[in-house]
C-alpha cells in the first residue's frame, strides 16, 4: 500500500533535551513551584517546550533555561513555565461522594460550632483552584447547606492557583460543558445563567470568592494568609515529590485553627507525609482534621 | 461515485459493477488493476462506485491526522527506529479509517469520563498488592476447570487424550478453543472439528497452555461495563496476543502459542484493580490522559503501585506456570528480569498494541520500547509493517473467536 505520508516525516519535531540540561531545566522548575517531573518524561518536555523556544528564538535548552534565570523578562517567563508543567484538570462538584461526606459531616460540624459560639463566619482555602470550579463549588455547598441563614454569615474562601491564566479564567466565571461534567443539572440550572461564552456563575456564589495567584512552595506568602477552618487541596500535591508535600501540608497545619480540617484529593494521602493530622474516616473521605 | 477519469488502480468497487446492459462486469470488493480500467473505458461505463480511500483525504485532514497520532509519541525517544517505525504504521492505519469515515475524537472525549459512583474497597495507601490479591482469592474461588488443567499441564505422562476429555467437559471452554485452532493464530489448511483433533494437531503441552490461559480470562466476566469498556481491554490483550506471536515467531527457539497466552493476560492485574479499586483506576486511566502519560506510570502515582505488582501475587497464587507469569509481570521492565527474551517480546507487543489502536480510538500514549529489550528481541524495525499486515488479516476471526 502506498503511503500518504511522506517517510521523511519525522518523529522528532522539537531541539533535542540533553540529560544535563533536562536536569537543570527539572531542579529549576521544582526549585520554583515543588512538582517534581520524572527524567521518564523527558521527551514529553521535550515537545512541550520546542513551541516555547521557537517563540523565543532560543536554539538549544540550555539557552532557554539561560533565559529563564538570567533574562529581563525573566518573571513573565516564569508564568509561561507555569502554565507549560501544569495540568489543570478539574470540573464542578468534582468526587461528589467526597463532597457529600464533607457537607453532611465536616462542613455541618464546622457550622454547628459556630452557631454555638455566636460566631457566624467561615474561612476556607481553596488551594490549587485551577480554573476556579473547586472554590464555586464550595460556595454553592455552602448555599445549599445555611439557605437563607447564609446572609447573616460571613464567609470567605480564598481560591489559590500558581498558573495566573487560570486565575484571569476563575475570576471570569464563564464554563463550557466541560466543567459540568460531573455536575447534577439542576446545580447547573440554580446557579449559572446562560451567557455568550457558555454558563456564567451567578453573582451570589462569586461573591463568596476571593482569587489570587499564589505559589504553594512560597510559604512567606502563605503565612500572610488568614486562618482557615478548612482548606481543601485536592489533585495538586500529587505532582509533588514527598518533602515539597511536607512543606505544603506543614503550611495547611499552621495555617488551619485548632479543629480545623483537611480535605485531599481522592487518591492522595497523608499516609508516610504527616502524622500531626487525625485521619477521621467517613465513607466517601478522610478528612484530615488538626485536633486542638 | 467516481468519474472514470478519478479512478486509478488500487481502488476497490464498494458495490458489484453492472454494465447498461444489465450484464454483472465486476464484483464488488474487486481491486481495480490497470487491465480493468481499460475495459471500462472500452464498454463506455462513466461512473463507478468505489471504497473511500486515503485519496480522498484533505490535506486539512491529513495535517490533523499526523498531529493526532504525534500526541500518542510524545513520551517515546523521537529518535528511536523502532519507535518512527511505528509511528508511520499508526499514521497509515489511521488515514485509512479516516477514509473510512472515523472521525478523530477531540480533546473533550478524549479526556472525559465520569468516575463519579464508583467505591474502592481500599484506601490508597492501605492496601498493598499482596493484599488486595489476598481479598480477591478469599473471596471467589477459581474455576475448578482451570486446575484440572494444569494437573495435566505438569504431569508429564498424561495423556493427549486425558486433556481432550478434561477440556471436553467445559462446553463454552471447548467451544473457544475449536474456534481459536481453526482461526489464522493456528493456520491449518483443514477444519478442525473436534477437540481430541485439536490435541493431536497442536499438540497436548500447547493446548492444555491454551487453555489454561483461557480458563483463567473466564474468571473476569462480571466486571462491570460502566466501569470499562471490556470489549476495548480484550481487544487490546488480544491484540497483544497475537503481535506477541507473531513477532516470537519472527526468532528461532521460541514456542509462539504460549507468548499469545502470555499477550493475552499481560494486563490481568489490571483486571483485579478494576475489581477491588474501580474508583482509583478509573482515576488512573483520566490521569494519564490528562497528563499525556503512560497508563502505567499514572497507576504508579495514584495507587503507589502498577498492574504488573498486582499481577505477581496473583499468577502465584493461581500457581500459574511460571516462565508465562515472567513474561505477563515484567512486560514494562523486561531487564529487570534475568532471561529478558521472552518479557522483551511481550514488552515490543504491548507497544505495537497501542500504536494500531490509535486508529480505532484508543487513548494512552506509547509506554515506550526500552533500548535494550530491542535489541535483545532480535527483531528489525522493517518486521514491523508486515507483521502489522499480517495482524490485520488475523484480529477479527481471532476476536470472534472469544465472543
Ligand atoms: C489538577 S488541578 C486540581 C484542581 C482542583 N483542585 C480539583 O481538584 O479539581 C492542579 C492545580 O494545582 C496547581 N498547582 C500546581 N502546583 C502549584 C503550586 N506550587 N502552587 C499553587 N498551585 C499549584 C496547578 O496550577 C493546577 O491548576
Amino acid at each position: 500500500m502506498g503511503s500518504l505520508f511522506s517517510s521523511s516525516i519525522s518523529l522528532r519535531k522539537s531541539v533535542k533535551i540533553t540529560d544535563d540540561e533536562f536536569i537543570l531545566l527539572r531542579d529549576f522548575i521544582y526549585e520554583k513551584s515543588g512538582i517534581f517531573v520524572d527524567i521518564k518524561r523527558k521527551y514529553l518536555f521535550e515537545s512541550r517546550f520546542s513551541k516555547r523556544l521557537a517563540e523565543l528564538n532560543l536554539p538549544s535548552f540550555a539557552d532557554y533555561i539561560k533565559f529563564l534565570k538570567y533574562d529581563s523578562m525573566k518573571a513573565a517567563e516564569l508564568s509561561t513555565l507555569f502554565e507549560l508543567v501544569t495540568t489543570n484538570e478539574t470540573s464542578f462538584c468534582r468526587d461528589m461522594r467526597q463532597l457529600d461526606a464533607f457537607q453532611a459531616n465536616v462542613l455541618k460540624e464546622k457550622i454547628d460550632e459556630q452557631r454555638k459560639a455566636g460566631k457566624l463566619e467561615l474561612n476556607i482555602w481553596s488551594a490549587g483552584c485551577s480554573s476556579g470550579e473547586e472554590p464555586y463549588t464550595l460556595s454553592i455547598l455552602l448555599h445549599e447547606s445555611l439557605k437563607m441563614e447564609l446572609a447573616r454569615w460571613k464567609i470567605n474562601i480564598t481560591a489559590v492557583d500558581l498558573s495566573p491564566a487560570m486565575i484571569d479564567r476563575a475570576k471570569k466565571g464563564v464554563y463550557g460543558d466541560y466543567a459540568f461534567k460531573t455536575t447534577p443539572d439542576d446545580i447547573k440550572k440554580r446557579y449559572f445563567s446562560k451567557d455568550a461564552g457558555g454558563w456564567k456563575i451567578k453573582p451570589t456564589v462569586a461573591k463568596l470568592v476571593n482569587f489570587k495567584q499564589m505559589n504553594l512552595n512560597d510559604s512567606m506568602s502563605l503565612k500572610r494568609l488568614a486562618r482557615s477552618h478548612i482548606v481543601f487541596c485536592r489533585n495538586v500535591i500529587i505532582y509533588f515529590d514527598e518533602e515539597m508535600k511536607r512543606k505544603v501540608v506543614g503550611s495547611f497545619y499552621d495555617n488551619l485553627m485548632p479543629g480545623g480540617y483537611l480535605m485531599l484529593g481522592h487518591s492522595e494521602t497523608l499516609h508516610k507525609i504527616s502524622s500531626t493530622f487525625k485521619p477521621i474516616y467517613h465513607p466517601g473521605t478522610i478528612a484530615y482534621q488538626k485536633e486542638g | 461515485m467516481k468519474h472514470l477519469d478519478e479512478l486509478t488502480a488500487g481502488m476497490t468497487l464498494a458495490s458489484d459493477l453492472i454494465a447498461s446492459d444489465g450484464r454483472l462486469l465486476f464484483k464488488s470488493g474487486t481491486e481495480l488493476e490497470d487491465r480493468h480500467l481499460t475495459l471500462l473505458k472500452r464498454v463506455g461505463v462513466t461512473e463507478v462506485d468505489v471504497e473511500a480511500g486515503t485519496g480522498d483525504l484533505s490535506d486539512d485532514q491529513i495535517r490533523e491526522i499526523e498531529e493526532y497520532v504525534r500526541d500518542f509519541f510524545l513520551y517515546v525517544d523521537p529518535d528511536f527506529a523502532p519507535a518512527i517505525q511505528l509511528f508511520h504504521l499508526a499514521l497509515n492505519l489511521t488515514a485509512n479509517s479516516v477514509a473510512e469515515g472515523w472521525e478523530l475524537p477531540d480533546l473533550n472525549q478524549r479526556r472525559a469520563t465520569n468516575v463519579e459512583h464508583m467505591e474502592d474497597l481500599f484506601l490508597i495507601g492501605m492496601g498493598s498488592p499482596d493484599t488486595i490479591v489476598k481479598h480477591e482469592s478469599e473471596l471467589t474461588s477459581f474455576p475448578d476447570i482451570y486446575f484440572r488443567i494444569k494437573e495435566v499441564l505438569e504431569d508429564e505422562s498424561a495423556s493427549a487424550d486425558k486433556i481432550a476429555k478434561i477440556v471436553s467437559t467445559d462446553m463454552s471452554l471447548a467451544a473457544k478453543l475449536i474456534k481459536l485452532v481453526n482461526s489464522p493464530l493456528y493456520g491449518f489448511p483443514q477444519t478442525i472439528d473436534s477437540v481430541s483433533r485439536a490435541v493431536a494437531l497442536v499438540g497436548a503441552k500447547e493446548l492444555s497452555t491454551l487453555a489454561l490461559g483461557i480458563s483463567a480470562i473466564n474468571y473476569f466476566h462480571d466486571i462491570p461495563a460502566e466501569l470499562v469498556d471490556m470489549k476495548t481491554f480484550w481487544r487490546h490483550s488480544i491484540t497483544c496476543g497475537i503481535f506477541a506471536k507473531l513477532l516470537a515467531g519472527t526468532q528461532t527457539g521460541l514456542a509462539p502459542e504460549r507468548f499469545f497466552i502470555a499477550g493475552l493476560l499481560h494486563d490481568v492485574g489490571r483486571l483485579i484493580m478494576f475489581k477491588k479499586l474501580p474508583y482509583a483506576s478509573t482515576e488512573a486511566m483520566l490521569f494519564a490522559r490528562e497528563n499525556s502519560i503512560p497508563l502505567v506510570e499514572a497507576e504508579r502515582s495514584i495507587m503507589e503501585f502498577c498492574h504488573t505488582d498486582i499481577s505477581e501475587p496473583l499468577l502465584a497464587s493461581w500457581k500459574f506456570p511460571e516462565g508465562l507469569s515472567n513474561m505477563i509481570n515484567f512486560h514494562h521492565n523486561p531487564m529487570e528480569f534475568p532471561n529478558p527474551l521472552e518479557p522483551a517480546i511481550i514488552h515490543i507487543a504491548d507497544n505495537m498494541a497501542n500504536a494500531v489502536e490509535i486508529a480505532q480510538g484508543g487513548m494512552y500514549v506509547l509506554p515506550g520500547i526500552d533500548e535494550e529489550a530491542w535489541e535483545i528481541s532480535g527483531v528489525k524495525p522493517e518486521m514491523l509493517e508486515g507483521i502489522v499486515e499480517q495482524y490485520k488479516e488475523q484480529i477479527d476471526i481471532i476476536l470472534s473467536a472469544f465472543t
